[in-house]
């Protein structure tokens, strides 16, 4: 017992002399929510801390994205967490206003690859002059769609919708010929969060030639007709002709129902992103992944609304990446390790566990080449020249509730179109300012 | 006048540790949360690192707050459907069932008991096991019937988690009301049933009145758990669109959801506020009783 002891004090002093520690943090879970990215920590996380003569810790977490941020949040505001931050990019504006992340200019002089991130992505991961995020992928938005439901169904492959008529049409076929299946999943309500505001909202009132966020007066948008088409068309879908489940939406866990529901091929379309396809349904994903994905899911992209002047196609990007912690005691080793983790070897085999659109120019054409991932090449070459951002300032997750609960409003039936876009129209000026919101016709 | 054991300084020093407890575990976070609850303060964003202080204003913002007024009315009913008539019904219905049955009632208290005893989250699961749409153990046992598969939650959220609520807590009051009856003198009720008096005339007349102390406390204590209870979001989350949103989980979703720190507080001291008007009426009502 005595030795024992002695051992153990020893073994703790050691440790505390020796022992330098990074810790990462990722909403990745083995076995779980982006199991691909734990099992690409794993293998290189032990060369690096041999290298470095260091302990590098991975906290897994493989929760709700927004209780995720709740637990960064308090973790930093109560002067810990972990030096690593795996998190959205879109947090960065209303985290470096509260003080907790710190700027990486400095890490990044560090870092060789830096030079390879296009424009589009340094400006996500930067904020008021500084950069505080490091890209690891982005992503576009687009209709998946079960082949073998499509096949049943009668519908002829491929398939490409060119307007919003076309996709209440298959609906309509769907619904008709496949009783029990949902024809179509897109995203309303506030149980799905940013989910819904992303892949549901953003994407329709985009194809109405819409926005929520005015570039070019700076001001946010509380009324438009593309706002109201919008909105009818999720009344259409799931209202006028249940087209949709609406309970579905707003029940508890309701983006982890959607995605077990087509992995049972109960849903014939699901308009979501490029991670829905890469890790929820990757084969390896034991929970809702497809063995024969490639061969079973389609994917098409989203049409405008269809109106002359309309666009006609949309899409919409986030990403995430690496921030580093305000608290963070040893900025100069999260700068090696971070250097590491971005040398070219682990960053092409990140994408082969989790293909995804390549933040980095030296990346692309490797990615697209060596790893022939047809579905990122296609999708890129597809929607890049569409796609858009978020109006990323710290407001926005503010905004982004209020859109969320106008499509819950109009979906569950509680509201009228109109009723709902007065209400949204009343909160987001209490929110923002009379003199920051502005009526488009 | 009785002497006392001990001398009032020596009762004021056994005190103090106590005291000193509370102090530091009660007041002084409850202090916190009023001043919190008078700044804008949020988790993130320019106001989490320099907050300003605002009076009263997020109190006259939450009196404005559809929010709140449906998470007020959804806590009433629930406190009023699961504690006062389900719990407090329920288990003195038990009580007086299995009054003078010593084994009956043993066997019911150890099942109803067992309800109480399990770990919140566990029994979360068990009840969405037990209500979902398409694979619970309901709505099989319905369709096994031939009857129609029912959305528990999405079409009865508020029922469900009544329900719920009074499975989980009747214990309390069964026991409760259960060791009250065992005070009242077994001549009383021998007497009475010599002469031949109705079971309901035995309950008004002679069990009622020795047991109304004991009551009151229940409805005390059973309300004000009730009230500031969480565990219908591992339901329901609070949904669907919010129509199980009680007053606890409006507070938890404003200030860790949506990060309004200092909003979120405020709401909570009104929450605190109602607590302390129910305890003052009970208390009230006991008073009265002794006049």
């Amino acid at each position: 017992m005595k030795r024992l002891l002695v051992l153990v004090l020893v073994l703790a002093m050691a440790a505390f002399i020796f022992g330098e520690k990074v810790t990462i943090i990722a909403n990745a879970i083995k076995g779980g929510k982006n199991t691909q990215v734990v099992d690409w920590f794993e293998k290189y996380i032990p060369e690096i801390e041999k290298e470095l003569g260091i302990d590098i810790e991975l906290i897994q977490t493989g929760i709700k994205d927004e209780d995720f941020k709740a637990r960064i949040v308090l973790d930093i505001k109560g002067g810990g967490g972990a030096d690593i931050l795996w998190i959205d990019g879109f947090w960065v504006p209303e985290f470096v206003e509260a003080g907790y992340l710190r700027p990486i200019d400095d890490i990044l002089a560090e870092i060789p690859a830096w030079k390879y991130y296009y424009d589009s992505m340094k400006a996500m991961g930067s904020y008021k002059g500084k950069t505080y995020l490091i890209p690891a992928s982005t992503d576009v938005r687009m209709i998946y769609y079960n082949k073998e439901l499509f096949k049943k169904a009668g519908i002829p492959i491929p398939w490409q919708p060119r307007s919003w008529e076309d996709i209440i049409k298959t609906a309509r076929i769907i619904k008709e010929k496949l009783p029990g299946v949902i024809p179509i999943q897109l995203n309303a309500g506030t149980e799905m969060g940013e989910a819904t505001t992303m892949q549901g909202f953003f994407m329709v009132l985009l194809g109405a030639g819409g926005n929520l966020y005015d570039w070019e007066t700076g001001k946010w948008i509380i009324k438009s007709s593309a706002l109201r088409d919008t909105l009818n068309f999720y009344k259409r879908i799931y209202v006028d002709e249940k087209l949709g489940d609406a309970a579905l939406q707003v029940s508890a866990g309701a983006r982890e129902k959607t995605f077990e529901l087509f992995r049972q091929e109960k849903i014939a379309m699901y308009v979501e992103g490029t991670w829905f396809y890469t890790s929820v349904l990757n084969p390896n994903n034991p929970s809702w992944g497809f063995p024969d994905r490639d061969e079973r899911i389609g994917w098409a992209a989203m049409p405008g609304r269809g109106k002359p002047g309309d666009p006609e196609f949309v899409s919409i990007s986030g990403g995430t990446g690496f921030a580093v912690n305000i608290n963070c005691k040893n900025p100069k080793l999260v700068a090696e390790v971070l250097k590491r983790l971005l040398y070219i070897e682990p960053q092409l085999s990140y994408f082969e566990m989790k293909p995804f659109v390549s933040p980095r120019s030296d990346l692309a054409d490797s990615c697209w080449t060596v790893n022939k991932d047809k579905f990122i090449a296609e999708t890129s070459r597809a929607l890049v020249k569409y796609t858009t951002f978020r109006p990323a300032f710290p407001v926005y997750p503010e905004i982004s509730f209020q859109a969320q609960l106008l499509t819950e409003r109009v979906v569950t039936g509680q509201m009228s179109v109109d009723k709902a876009i007065e209400e949204f129209a009343k909160e987001v000026t209490r929110i923002v300012g009379k003199e920051n919101v502005i009526e488009k016709p | 006048m009785r002497k006392s054991l001990m001398g009032k300084k020596v009762v004021v020093l056994l005190l103090i540790p106590a005291l000193a407890l509370i102090f530091i575990f009660l007041i002084l976070p409850g202090l916190w949360v009023l001043k919190i609850g008078m700044t804008n303060e949020t988790l993130t964003g320019a106001k989490a690192r320099n907050p300003d202080f605002v009076g009263f204003e997020n109190y006259a913002k939450v009196l404005s707050d559809r929010f709140f007024y449906n998470a007020l009315r959804v806590t009433l009913l629930f406190v009023l459907g699961s504690a006062i008539v389900g719990q407090a019904g329920l288990g003195l219905s038990l009580a007086l069932l299995t009054y003078r049955k010593r084994k009956l009632r043993s066997f019911v208290q150890s099942v109803v008991i067992l309800a109480w005893i399990i770990p919140e989250v566990v029994v979360a699961y068990l009840w969405i096991a037990f209500l979902d749409k398409d694979y619970g153990t309901l709505n099989m046992l319905l369709s096994v019937l031939g009857l129609r598969k029912v959305n528990w939650f999405y079409e009865y959220p508020l029922p469900t988690i009544i329900t719920f609520n009074i499975w989980r807590g009747t214990a309390y009051s069964m026991l409760l009301f259960s060791a009250a009856l065992e005070t009242i003198p077994p001549s009383y009720l021998e007497t009475a049933d010599v002469i031949g008096v109705s079971a309901w005339r035995k309950f008004k007349d002679i069990i009622f009145p020795n047991i109304k102390s004991y009551t009151l406390t229940d409805l005390i204590l059973i309300t004000l758990w009730t009230f500031n209870v969480f565990t219908p979001y591992l339901l329901t989350g609070g949904g669907p669109s919010f129509r199980t949103e009680l007053l606890s989980i409006y507070i938890y979703r404003t200030a860790f959801r949506y990060f309004k720190l200092g909003y979120g507080a405020s709401i909570a001291t009104i929450a605190l506020l109602i607590n302390f008007a129910l305890a003052m009426f009970y208390l009230s009502l006991s008073r009265r009783k002794k006049a």
